[in-house]
């Protein structure tokens, strides 16, 4: 009897086990940037989808291949649909979770719904990380991925880790997925980094500015370096001034920004930025040195007077020219005076360019350097 | 500690929390975000303190005659056919929770995990797993929930930790711009992620200290409705009201984010999964237990055993009626929501005016 037991629960041993899940780690193409370019022709296919996935046999010290990475391109109604029209290419399935650039082609951004349907997808789906970052191509994406193959690089790691902390530059803002999701909710504005080709290199500068899913403008880096500042998100910017007939650089090390709306009949906003950094140059044998505190108020006072007519210059071009709330007012009314935003929601696009936004600038220069 | 038939009011605190702690943490921030918006923490916060008093209630119930079970008293106090009827009324509530959680269950990992497993599989796994816990009795349930209650606080804890420094948390105001006409509707929504407390009705009597258990008791359900509001707030803050809206699950949405400086942790959402299945099961396998010693009593047995590997198919055949996740929450859901207040609220409240009527009229 107890050995029949066994014998059973031997035999049972070979139909309990498994796994419907199991896949071997090196049987899955892990897609690690994907480029999204629109495609004309194309009736139902209305993308040109690229996926660029590294070559997992090239890696390491064993490596067997010399290719690093592979780019399939395939148009497509989706970026899903894509990895069914590529599978018949690829000998594994696509796993998606390791995914961290999307490249957007720009005219993608010219058609409201299927950049609507991009973020959709990319929401709605289980396996990509909401912080993706999400780049635009002044041009086609296409191009921006096959530069790095010239030189053997990869756009996920080149790019991702350009964008990833914002840490290089204020020239550009990175932008997340779910970040990107975020800003349309509150004010139906945002800007992502910009990625265009020089010299066969890519390089991200400037933004694009998007409104209601849509590309509205291409910002340049000095605009984004004020909307930045408004935003208070400056890690590392060196700003130039002119004092005393000489050109002084200045290295931001701190920044702080705050607003304050005032929503009576008109509505006033005052926007509040305070910097902190150190004196980075200045000029040899200088009639008047660094080193004493008149002469460094003045510093200040000049550098105060070249960021805030940056700051105002694009202030006024977002509101006259662009109507684009990027610097998050209408975000602020609506999370410090809600009942007022109620009123103000619906026709918060007419109103926008006849607000009134006046600007300070705190500039402080703690360090002068190693000299005096 | 052998033979020791009786649990530490800790161990009851530990019980209550673990067992109200379940599937209802994935998704009830957007719950009631979607009722209330940004005050949806008025909601989760009135669903907890309106439990309260039915805690008292059923903690009265047991000062009637100290020492008996709920069934004892009940069959005092009402007399067997009516009890029997109660009985039933628990019994299915029961039975609802069970299927609804169990299906939820296998919608959540069948997602983020086991995408070709079938539904089937992940239930009947799970079932067959609980069903080994509850057939022992309240005690070693306790002492199992004593073992829980330390990963359920340290992931609440973790999760406020890795999300401090990237949330941005302007994005909780505006707080007190409420509909007040809604906050009914919030509760409503809010309420049946706080059942699990009457998981008391079978634990009390044999608590060490009866007449400190209220303490505990109501203690362990300040704990929950604290460990809601941070989870309402992390997923608020994360990504803003209308994001928050949008996901059916927005506590594994979080998670997935976690960015850290240094970013050696990503797609945390495989770790905490596997956290998250321990929780559901110290969460099914009390309502497990309860159910089966409900229908054991009403056929009359003294031990609940027999009968826990009947269940199984019963719940497997529920969990499996709703064609998708959005019936489940349709029809399982608000089910066990008009039973819950059947079972937990008026079933006591019931039990317990009997017992002043007839304690009056023995006076008289």
């Amino acid at each position: 009897m107890k050995r029949c037991l066994l014998f059973i629960l031997l035999i049972s041993l070979l139909f309990l086990s498994g796994c419907w899940d199991k896949v071997e780690i090196d049987q899955r193409i892990f897609v690690s940037s994907i480029g999204v370019d629109a495609n004309e022709d194309g009736h139902m296919n209305k993308f040109n989808i690229i996926y660029e996935y590294p070559n997992i046999n090239a890696i390491g010290k064993g490596a067997t291949e010399d290719e690093k990475i592979f780019i399939l391109e395939t148009p497509a109604s989706s970026i899903f649909q894509a990895a069914r029209e590529l599978s018949t290419r690829v000998p594994f399935p696509f796993y998606f979770k390791h995914v961290k650039v999307l490249v957007l082609g720009h005219e993608v951004l010219h058609d409201e719904k299927a950049f609507r349907e991009i973020i959709d997808e990319l929401n709605r789906d289980t396996k990509i990380n909401k912080r993706l970052q999400i780049l635009v191509a002044e041009g086609k994406a296409r191009d921006i991925i096959d530069v790095n193959v010239i030189r053997e690089q990869t756009t996920d790691r080149d790019l991702y880790s350009m964008v990833q902390d914002d840490r290089s530059s204020s020239r550009y803002t990175f932008q997340t997925l779910a970040g990107l999701i975020s800003d349309f909710d509150f004010s139906g504005v945002t800007i992502t980094p910009r990625v265009i080709i020089k010299n066969d290199r890519y390089i991200v500068s400037g933004g694009c500015l998007l409104k209601n899913y849509k590309h509205l403008a291409w910002i340049d880096e000095k605009e984004n370096r004020a909307i930045s500042a408004i935003n208070g998100d400056i890690i590392n910017e060196t700003i130039d001034a002119i004092y005393d007939d000489n050109l002084i650089s200045y290295t931001v090390t701190n920044i702080k920004s705050r607003k304050k709306v005032q929503v009576d009949d008109q509505i006033d906003v005052h926007i509040f930025v305070r910097l902190e950094g150190y004196l980075q140059g200045y000029i040899m044998g200088a009639e008047k040195p660094a080193y004493d505190s008149q002469v460094l108020k003045e510093m200040e006072k000049a550098i105060e007077k070249s960021v805030k007519r940056e700051i105002e210059r694009t202030i006024k071009k977002l509101q006259k020219e662009y109507n684009a709330d990027v610097i998050g007012v209408g975000e602020h009314i609506s999370k410090f005076q809600p009942k007022k935003w109620r009123e103000l929601k619906d026709k918060w696009d007419e109103l926008f360019p006849d607000i009134n936004i006046q600007v300070s600038v705190d500039v402080k220069i703690r360090r002068t350097g190693l000299t005096r | 500690m052998q033979g020791k038939n009786k649990i530490s009011n800790r161990q009851i605190k530990a019980l209550l929390v673990t067992t109200i702690v379940g599937v209802g943490v994935l998704s009830l921030p957007s719950d009631v975000a979607i009722v209330l918006n940004n005050g949806g923490w008025i909601g989760i916060l009135l669903g907890g303190l309106i439990s309260i008093p039915f805690i008292m209630v059923i903690n009265k119930l047991f000062s009637i005659d100290p020492g008996k079970s709920f069934f004892q008293i009940s069959y005092q106090v009402v007399g067997r056919a009516v009890t029997k009827v109660f009985l039933f009324i628990i019994f299915s509530y029961f039975i609802m929770v069970l299927a609804y959680t169990v299906r939820l269950f296998s919608e959540v990992i069948k997602t983020y995990l086991l995408e070709n497993t079938p539904t089937e599989v992940i239930i009947l796994t799970m079932l067959l797993a609980t069903a080994y816990i509850a057939r022992s009795k309240i005690e070693v349930l306790a002492r199992f929930a004593v073992m829980i209650y330390p990963i359920i606080v340290g992931f609440v804890i973790f999760l406020l930790v890795v999300n401090l420094p990237n949330n941005d948390f302007t994005n909780i105001l505006p707080l007190f711009d409420i509909d007040y006409k809604l906050i009914p509707r919030a509760v409503y929504a809010s309420f049946f992620s706080y059942a699990g407390y009457e998981i008391l009705l079978f634990a009390q009597h044999i608590s060490e200290d009866e007449s400190r258990s209220l303490k505990y008791s109501v203690g362990s359900m300040f704990m929950v409705i604290g460990i809601y509001l941070v989870i309402f707030f992390i997923t608020l803050s994360r990504n803003g009201i209308h994001q928050l809206k949008r996901e059916i699950w927005p506590t594994i949405a979080v998670i997935k984010e976690i960015d850290l400086p240094g970013y050696f942790l990503e797609n945390l959402d495989g770790v905490v999964m596997a956290v998250w299945v321990l929780v559901v099961y110290a969460t099914v396998g009390p309502f497990f237990y309860a159910c089966g010693v409900t229908i054991a009593e009403i056929f009359g047995f003294n031990s609940h055993k027999l009968f826990i590997p009947f269940l199984i198919p019963l719940i497997y055949i529920i969990a499996l009626i709703p064609d998708n996740l959005v019936t489940v929450n349709e029809i399982l859901g608000s089910i066990g929501n008009y039973l819950n207040v059947a079972a937990v609220v008026i079933v006591p409240i019931i039990i317990l005016i009997a017992a002043y009527v007839r304690k009056g009229r023995e006076k008289v």
